[in-house]
């Protein structure tokens, strides 16, 4: 293999260093020249510096022609690599613009720049086929995280989340490390590409086996699917607003197309089969399973909950289960409308949280009792909201709908024998019709009920409803004219054969 | 040829005893019955697939198909030709690094099956037993889940096929022996004797390592057989007869001698046979498990295991390898040496333990001499009644109050009638009573290759006394706990005959102890057949060869020497009794002291081996203590000033508002912890079972 060159390397790494620079920036505007300048303009200073980052780092990646593989998979920029990271690059400048105008913190430049951070870690994630280069990634994004769920300082609850969540986090990834050695110690290789050809001449070793379960359960924990979601709901309730929606997007973005890729592309070998009639073991049976309880767990748990942050916890959970089928489904076509799924699926709980934030600042909790006669107080976040969770729930026309349409028909397609996950994708259905209960008891609390009698007045700060706004139609367009990103998704996924 | 589905899945049998292990240890203390039951079920499993798997063995073609005369030829290939033995191995990987990879897997041969019957079929009778023995005991659930740990490793044991899966059960039998012998650990004495038996056994294991190292390095496999490349089998052997080792040895002669470290410290040869006699501080099932099926058993069988290797001869001339010689001079003077003690001792089970001891002498001189067939037959016929004389005892200590002391028992024989039937069947097989026992015949068949072997006389020598010696002590014991009048102080009326679940199994085994004769007499000895894969026809003629004929006649007539000697001096009952010194003792009390201290090894190992070792340590602490002490002061003190200057630096140059934040974090922490206590453990703890419930899902997947 030729040396790669420094140009190369460079080229490669480019949106990583964009967004570094951008970190170094924010700290030094904002800890330097604006430290004693009032709160709305640090946070409009750094909120913007780090949008313009990303931005940049976007329109360098979007379209992008580039094709580069670094020597042993430690980054491997394709068509599809360039893809997913436009995809987080908008969802995570989203998430900033959001943060300007909910961010409570005084902190305002280090929130920032470890968001940055825990983005560059992601978009390692997404382009690295390397299993060293993917545990760095995870690492860094997971640090990033807990520090973002701490980030409320003053607040217990806050404190608390991010405790357990490092407790469980640290727990998943010494699983997940364990489970890359053991991978490892199979094959000696930490290319990804090249640990598939050697499991694939050496067969299914118990040793590597255990190393699968491992990483599964690493994996596992990052996407927050059952068995492996016990952080999910505390981690939600606790973090501060801005991070808990960034979490919930954009981490999972990645964590779903991390896991996707190592289990297709390391571990293709060892998929077994989870079709009904042929049930072959390997990690699609495992993953299948998980999928599974999930999607009931997930779905049937969020009927109980009061408040709104946990009950969007608990429907993470359950869309985690949906998810999940597009790695488990033999057919290629699945890991299109993954995509797709995620990442809209990302956009409206970026936008639902935002909504719970803003709830949270007037009524001071997030109980779905206060969400009462929000419609007359205040129609366009209302309505906005409307459209999040309709998008949640899969109500056509909105991209949630086409999202599951998709995800679940390709799932079907008998890419190697007729509607061999037909159990799991008629459990996800069933499990979707129950998803409606709970998504509209907390419509229902929007538009139907009548305010109470004392309540104040619903004021929301001047920025916000344009954004929401703003994704709220992207979330209708997509739902209408969903080729327009689909179009986008299927050359990619060809040129990189998945 | 296909292996047999039992052969594939031979893993069962280890497999069950300890998964029930595992069960039962998270199950609780309090579900006593369900503990029992599941570990007697798991057992009960593994003994029925072990006799499937024996008569698997047993009837294979190529030990019946010859069975119509011709019993000469055999005779003469038996030396040369050992192909006829039935072997069927299952072989996976464990782990493979790179090209490099590490293997394990099990064997049939007639060899493992018949250690898989007796020794689950013999644990379970003591299993049954223990039921009854330890009901009272506060920690029941948990001693059968070590017993079926004790169990399912030696099965473990057995059936291996790989060195290295052989050493993992192997340490288990060890690790699992040191946490029954020390099982009542509120006992000092036991606590001592679980470590000793462990830093005993833990010395030849070091020995064993290496052997293993060096064989497998050799061989370049770690597996016994694997098709013509594994390193017991022949090409491997001979190439390890070339190179020269150390003292004119090969290399083979080497790593055999080091791996016989092992069997003799697992199997308490002189001078490793030290922790056998304190290991009776466990409760007594356990000693009848060690001392009958499982843990002795496995220094014999190493060595049967790996025949092979010993067998080698560089000189092909003599017919005696180095190693062999080596193995027949420990046993014969282990099977004299303890013979010697066990005739001074006075509690009922150090007797046991000493008889014990000397037995697996003539079992470690049979395989010296006469080879595998013989060595194991005698630790077949040995298991059975040893394992009944060990529950017989165990009967009486239960009857009679937790008495062990054989001077303060006496009369038995009208108390606990059952228990002296059963006890008595063992002490006869256990001293070669004639023709009816199979212990004579096991003992007859060392004796008579020990005659023949043509290195040395003495060994036979030493063994005749030793029979001599067994049948006098064996003899003392029954007169002092079954004969006269009863001498426990607290009077005789409390004790009682033991319940039927404590007495059937005695009874089985000594059914067994009478049967099994059947199988391996001069005129059919058909055990040597199914070993050694030849097969034997009847011959009635074989009995009343010359040579046998006066062996037997004279051995006999040393047991019955040795019974009149002891009814003799302790017939009378005036000679029995706590206050009169034991009369060997008024013959040659020097003697008797000697022998009643084991030969002072004990306290020659701890001035050899402990004191220096303590004083080493006494060392060491002195410079910790001086030198180390005033070199870590000043250290401190350097620190302590550096940290000084950095306390100032931050109390007055750092920012103060850094430690007002610590506080306010440091106040939020504390009422942290005050809510929700306890539930991220909880969290954790399913993470951590979700990766085996993974596991289970992976392995279901393969099921369905």
């Amino acid at each position: 293999m030729l040396e790669p060159l420094y140009q190369d390397i460079f080229k490669a790494f480019l949106p990583e260093l964009i967004l570094a620079g951008t970190v170094l920036f924010v700290l030094l505007f904002d800890l330097g020249w604006l430290s004693d300048a009032p709160m709305a303009r640090r946070r409009t200073v750094a909120g913007g510096l780090s949008f313009l980052g990303c931005l940049a780092a976007f329109f360098l990646c979007f379209r992008s022609q580039l094709e580069i593989r670094l020597s042993q998979g430690m980054l491997n920029v394709d068509s599809l690599s360039l893809l997913l990271v436009s995809v987080i690059l908008v969802l995570t400048g989203i998430s900033i613009l959001l943060a300007i105008e909910s961010l409570e913190s005084p902190h305002v430049g280090e929130f920032f720049s470890i968001i940055l951070l825990a983005t560059i870690g992601l978009l390692i994630l997404v382009s690295s086929e390397n299993m060293l280069m993917i545990f760095l990634g995870m690492e860094l994004t997971s640090l990033s995280l807990y520090i973002l769920t701490a980030f409320d300082k003053r607040r217990v609850q806050s404190i608390e989340a991010a405790l357990k969540y490092f407790l469980f986090g640290g727990l998943s990834a010494a699983v997940l490390l364990f489970g890359l050695s053991l991978i490892y110690s199979t094959t000696g290789e930490t290319d990804l590409k090249e640990v598939y050809w050697i499991l694939i001449a050496k067969g299914p070793l118990p040793i590597g086996v255990l190393g699968m379960i491992m990483v599964i359960a690493g994996f596992g924990f990052k996407i927050a699917a059952v068995p492996f979601h016990l952080w999910a709901p505390e981690t939600y309730e606790g973090a501060p607003a801005p991070s808990a929606a960034f979490i919930a997007s954009v981490s999972k973005v990645a964590g779903f197309m991390v896991t996707a890729k190592f289990l297709l592309v390391g571990l293709f070998g060892m998929m077994g089969s989870a079709a009904w009639y042929l049930i072959r073991p390997g990690w699609a049976p495992i993953l299948a399973v998980m999928a599974a309880f999930s999607m009931v767990l997930g779905n049937f748990a969020a009927i109980r909950q009061v408040g709104l942050r946990r009950l969007l916890a608990y429907s993470a959970i359950a869309h985690s289960g949906y998810m999940l089928l597009g790695i488990i489904s033999q057919n290629s076509g699945a890991r299109g409308a993954l995509i797709y799924y995620v990442t809209t699926y990302a956009a409206a709980m970026i936008g639902a949280f935002a909504v719970v934030h803003l709830l949270e600042s007037q009524r001071g909790n997030d109980r779905l009792s206060s969400l009462r006669g929000l419609f007359q107080s205040s129609p366009v976040t209302s309505l906005c909201f409307g459209v999040f969770i309709f998008s949640l729930a899969g109500i056509p026309p909105l991209a949630g709908f086409f999202g599951k349409f998709y995800l679940f028909a390709e799932a079907l397609e008998p890419a190697s024998g007729v509607f061999g996950l037909f159990w799991l994708v008629g459990l996800a259905v069933i499990t979707s019709v129950v998803s409606f209960y709970y998504y509209l008891k907390v419509l229902k609390q929007v538009f139907v009920m009548e305010a109470m009698p004392d309540t104040r007045s619903f004021a929301t700060p001047p920025f916000t409803p344009f954004i929401l706004v703003l994704i709220a139609s992207g979330i209708l367009l997509l739902g209408c004219f969903p080729h327009w990103f689909t179009r986008l998704i299927e050359p990619a996924m060809k040129a990189h054969g998945f | 040829m296909e292996p047999f589905f039992i052969v594939k899945n031979l893993w069962l049998i280890p497999g069950l005893p300890i998964g029930a292990a595992l069960v039962i240890t998270f199950m609780g203390s309090k579900r006593k019955s369900a503990a029992y039951g599941l570990s007697v079920a798991c057992l009960a499993l593994s003994a029925v697939l072990s006799f499937w798997a024996f008569s698997v063995v047993s009837g294979h073609e190529g030990i019946s198909q010859n069975v119509d005369g011709s019993a000469e030829i055999h005779e003469d290939e038996a030396e040369a030709d050992a192909g006829n033995v039935f072997r069927q191995t299952h072989n996976f990987t464990w782990i493979s690094i790179g090209f490099e990879k590490i293997e394990f897997g099990w064997v049939l041969d007639p060899l493992t099956a018949v250690m898989i019957a007796m020794v689950s079929f013999v644990a379970l009778l003591i299993f049954i037993y223990s039921g009854e023995y330890m009901k009272q005991d506060p920690r029941f659930t948990r001693f059968f889940a070590f017993l079926s740990l004790f169990t399912g490793s030696m099965l473990g044991v057995v059936i291996s096929n790989s060195f290295l899966l052989f050493f993992i059960f192997w340490e288990l039998v060890g690790l699992s022996s040191f946490l029954l012998i020390g099982f009542w650990y509120h006992k000092p004495s036991a606590v001592a004797a679980s470590q000793k038996a462990f830093l005993v056994t833990r010395i030849g294991d070091f020995g064993l390592l290496i052997g293993m190292i060096l064989l497998t390095s050799s061989a370049g496999n770690f597996l016994f057989y694997d098709e013509g490349k594994g390193c017991l089998e022949t090409q491997a052997l001979l190439d390890l007869l070339g190179p020269a080792a150390i003292g004119g040895l090969t290399i083979a002669g080497l790593i055999s001698l080091l791996v016989f470290f092992g069997a003799m410290s697992k199997s308490g040869q002189v001078p490793f046979h030290v922790w056998l006699p304190d290991a009776m501080e466990g409760p007594t099932p356990v000693s009848a498990l060690i001392h009958a099926a499982t843990m002795v058993a496995a220094g014999v069988f190493l060595v049967a295991r790996l025949f092979p290797l010993f067998d080698l001869d560089p000189t092909f001339v003599s017919g005696v390898s180095p190693s062999l010689s080596v193995v027949t001079w420990v046993g014969a003077i282990t099977a004299f040496y303890a013979a010697c003690v066990a005739v001074a001792q006075t509690d009922i089970k150090r007797i046991l333990a000493y008889s014990t001891v000397s037995q697996l002498g003539y079992m470690m001189m049979a395989l010296g001499v006469g080879g595998v067939a013989a060595g194991m037959f005698h630790l077949i016929t040995h298991a059975f009644f040893k394992a009944l004389l060990f529950l017989g005892a165990g009967s009486v200590i239960h009857g009679s109050h937790d008495e062990q002391d054989i001077r303060k028992m006496g009369g038995l024989r009208t108390l606990m009638p059952k228990t002296f039937q059963v006890y008595a069947i063992g002490m006869l097989a256990l001293t070669g009573f004639p023709f009816l026992f199979s212990g004579f015949w096991s003992k007859e068949e060392i004796l008579t290759t020990a005659l023949h072997w043509p290195a040395s006389k003495i060994p036979f020598l030493l063994g005749l006394c030793g029979a001599f010696l067994t049948a006098f002590y064996m003899s003392r014991q029954m007169i002092y706990v079954f004969h006269g009048k009863n001498r426990q102080q607290s009077g005789s009326g409390s004790i009682h005959e033991s319940p039927g679940s404590m007495v059937i199994p005695m009874a089985v085994l000594a059914a067994f102890a009478v049967g099994l004769s059947v199988i391996g007499t001069p005129i059919w000895p058909w055990f040597e057949g199914f070993i050694t894969g030849h097969p034997v026809p009847f011959r009635i003629g074989e009995l009343f060869h010359l040579s046998h004929l006066a062996l037997m006649v004279g051995s006999t007539a040393l047991v019955f020497g040795g019974y009149f000697l002891a009814w003799k001096i302790y017939g009378s009952a005036q000679s029995l009794g706590e206050n009169h010194p034991d009369r060997l003792s008024s013959y040659q009390p020097w003697l008797f002291g000697f022998l009643n201290r084991q030969c002072h090894v004990d306290e020659l190992y701890q001035k050899i081996f402990v004191k220096p070792f303590f004083e080493i340590g006494q060392f060491c602490r002195t410079v910790e203590e001086k030198w180390n002490h005033s070199l870590t002061s000043i250290v401190s003190a350097v620190t302590l000033m550096i940290s000084w200057c950095c306390r100032w630096v931050d109390d007055w140059l750092i920012n103060p508002g850094f430690d007002y934040i610590c506080d306010r974090s440091r106040r939020v922490a504390g009422r942290l912890s005050v809510l929700q206590n306890g539930q991220i453990q909880n969290y954790l703890r399913v993470g951590g079972l979700a990766i085996a419930f993974l596991m289970v899902i992976y392995v279901l997947g393969g099921m369905i």
